[in-house]
């Protein structure tokens, strides 16, 4: 049944692709400048990378991204738990989260860079900034969502905190937890490129912008697709795992 | 002291109040022995659900005093099954794994991954509901929902068994097949049970004594012997004098005090 309608699914996306590719390859031939390389020319370049290379960068931007979305997720359920679950931190907490949503995070970029340095942690630091606040508020009203009722029977058997944020709470929240990440994730990997502009020899940001310097275009647009993957390859993870913990909604 | 401590629940001087000031349950007062089972029917909001709230340790806070041979019932050592007006199961868990949540709570050492299985099997085969282990709540019937929280209060033993209107969302006959299951079941695992009906056949078969629940808060609840039906062979009380006798009398309390 799945399978069965998976298939016009990928088939779907393959022609979308085919059709993108063809566009670009209008576009090529109307421009025919070298800022605008045909596919042919950037599939190529592709394939001559080195795939130690390859596994390098994206191993690098891969590990980024999961530290940073580790990180949030691991605070954010944290505060948005208590947020949830205690009217009193909700009380507390809720001001100080209605005041910071609304700065840009992205323009923290350099604050940030000041206090940590152009290292690894305030890239990953940003990252997590930018998905940490989607996180709280979405846990918070996942959480405030779940029905008294739903803790009933256990509260009966006297069940532990523990037993209850195990079996009621953080499934009852998963569902918006992933929907939230799935619209963070675009901007977590925009973020990633402006921090791997500077301070690292490894990652996505850092070989498209390379490639740029070097004016080496098709290598340029080689690493944009590359980066494309990564993010496609990340939503897929995304709805595995929706596909997975959700399947009780079906 | 051997009195006190097999006294089974007793209910003294208890009344509710919801946070909105309004009385939810008038004064209740009774004593149902360890080992017995009552039946309670009353109108619609006459705080059937509250009471056993009350009991199962879900409200904060109440007036009167709730007493479990001697002991508060919310002592650690005695356990509550309950069946929810709503089911309360779990969306997010299968069948098995809302039995199975319940009953690793209930027993965290001891007892063998394969005991713990099959005594869920056993229980989901008894409400004739094996073939449904694997599915979701969301994608059951309310009479299925109501056998898989039967079946789960059932699993974990407890030494109090709460049910309210278990059986409100079956058919006729799966509801007279039911109650003979359940009546079977309770007869070789007797906890010290109340349920919740409002159907007064039901309150009848069920029953060793019948609560009758008053419509006015300031009322309090008729109490009614029923051990006269509850002892005979189950089969044979719907067509028995005293079955009839009996909702005779019900209805004649329900006119005066509903
Ligand atoms: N959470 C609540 N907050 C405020 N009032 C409540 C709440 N739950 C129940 N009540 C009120 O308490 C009273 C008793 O409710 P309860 O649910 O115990 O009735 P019931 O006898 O179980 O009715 P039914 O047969 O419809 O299930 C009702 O007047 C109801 O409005
Ligand atoms: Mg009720």
């Amino acid at each position: 049944m799945v399978k069965k309608r998976r298939l016009p699914h990928l088939l779907r996306l393959l022609f979308v692709f085919l059709c993108m590719n063809l566009v670009w390859y209008i576009a090529y031939l109307l421009m025919n400048h070298p800022i605008l390389p045909s596919p042919g020319a950037v599939y190529e370049a592709m394939f001559h990378l080195g795939a130690k290379d390859v596994a390098l960068n994206v191993g690098y931007s891969l590990l980024r991204i999961f530290e940073g979305v580790l990180l949030a997720l691991l605070i954010g359920l944290l505060i948005g738990l208590l947020m949830g679950r205690s009217p009193l931190w909700n009380r507390l907490l809720d001001p100080v989260v209605y005041l910071t949503y609304p700065i840009p995070k992205i323009a923290l970029l350099p604050v940030v860079m000041l206090f940590f340095g152009l290292g690894e942690t305030s890239k990953v630091l940003m990252i997590m900034l930018i998905l940490l606040f989607q996180v709280i508020i979405s846990v918070r009203d996942g959480v405030k969502a779940i029905p008294e009722s739903t803790y009933d029977v256990l509260t009966s058997i006297g069940a532990s905190a523990g037993q209850k944020f195990w079996n009621v709470t953080l499934p009852g929240a998963l569902s918006v937890i992933l929907s939230t990440i799935r619209i963070s994730l675009g901007t977590a990997i925009s973020v990633l490129f402006f921090t791997e502009i500077y301070g690292t020899e490894h990652g996505m940001g850092f070989f498209i912008m390379d490639a740029w310097l070097r004016l080496d275009y098709p290598e340029m647009y080689a690493g944009i697709m590359l980066f494309s993957l990564v993010g496609f390859v990340l939503f897929l993870l995304v709805d595995v795992l929706d596909y997975k913990f959700m399947k009780w909604r079906r | 002291m051997s009195s006190l401590r097999n006294s089974g629940l007793s209910i003294k001087a208890l009344q509710v109040e919801y946070k909105s000031g309004q009385k939810a349950l008038g004064q209740v007062d009774f004593t149902l022995p360890e080992h017995g089972i009552y039946t309670i029917i009353g109108p619609s909001g006459s705080g059937k659900s509250t009471l056993l709230r009350a009991v199962a340790g879900l409200l904060p806070d109440y007036e009167g005093e709730l007493l479990f041979n001697g002991k508060s019932v919310h002592d650690q050592e005695t356990l509550i099954g309950l069946v929810p007006q709503n089911y309360g199961l779990l969306p997010w868990k299968t069948v098995r794994d809302n039995i199975r949540v319940a009953m690793k709570i209930t027993r965290p050492v001891g007892g063998s991954r394969e005991a713990i299985e099959a005594d869920i099997t056993h229980w989901l085969q008894s409400m004739g509901i094996a073939e449904l282990a694997g599915r979701y709540p969301l994608s059951l019937s309310g009479g299925q929902q109501q056998r898989v929280a039967i079946a789960r209060a059932f699993a974990i033993r407890p030494a109090i068994l709460l049910l309210d209107e278990p059986f409100s969302a079956l058919d006729a006959i799966t509801r007279e097949a039911l109650q003979q299951i359940f009546l079977d079941n309770w007869l070789t695992h007797p906890a010290t049970a109340l349920f919740v009906t409002h159907d007064v056949e039901e309150a009848i078969l069920l029953g060793q004594k019948i609560v009758v629940m008053p419509s006015a808060k300031h009322d309090s609840p008729e109490i009614l012997d029923n051990t006269a039906v509850f002892a005979m062979k189950h089969e044979k009380k719907r067509d028995s004098d005293e079955f009839f006798e009996q909702s005779k009398r019900i209805r004649k309390v329900m006119l005066a005090k509903w």
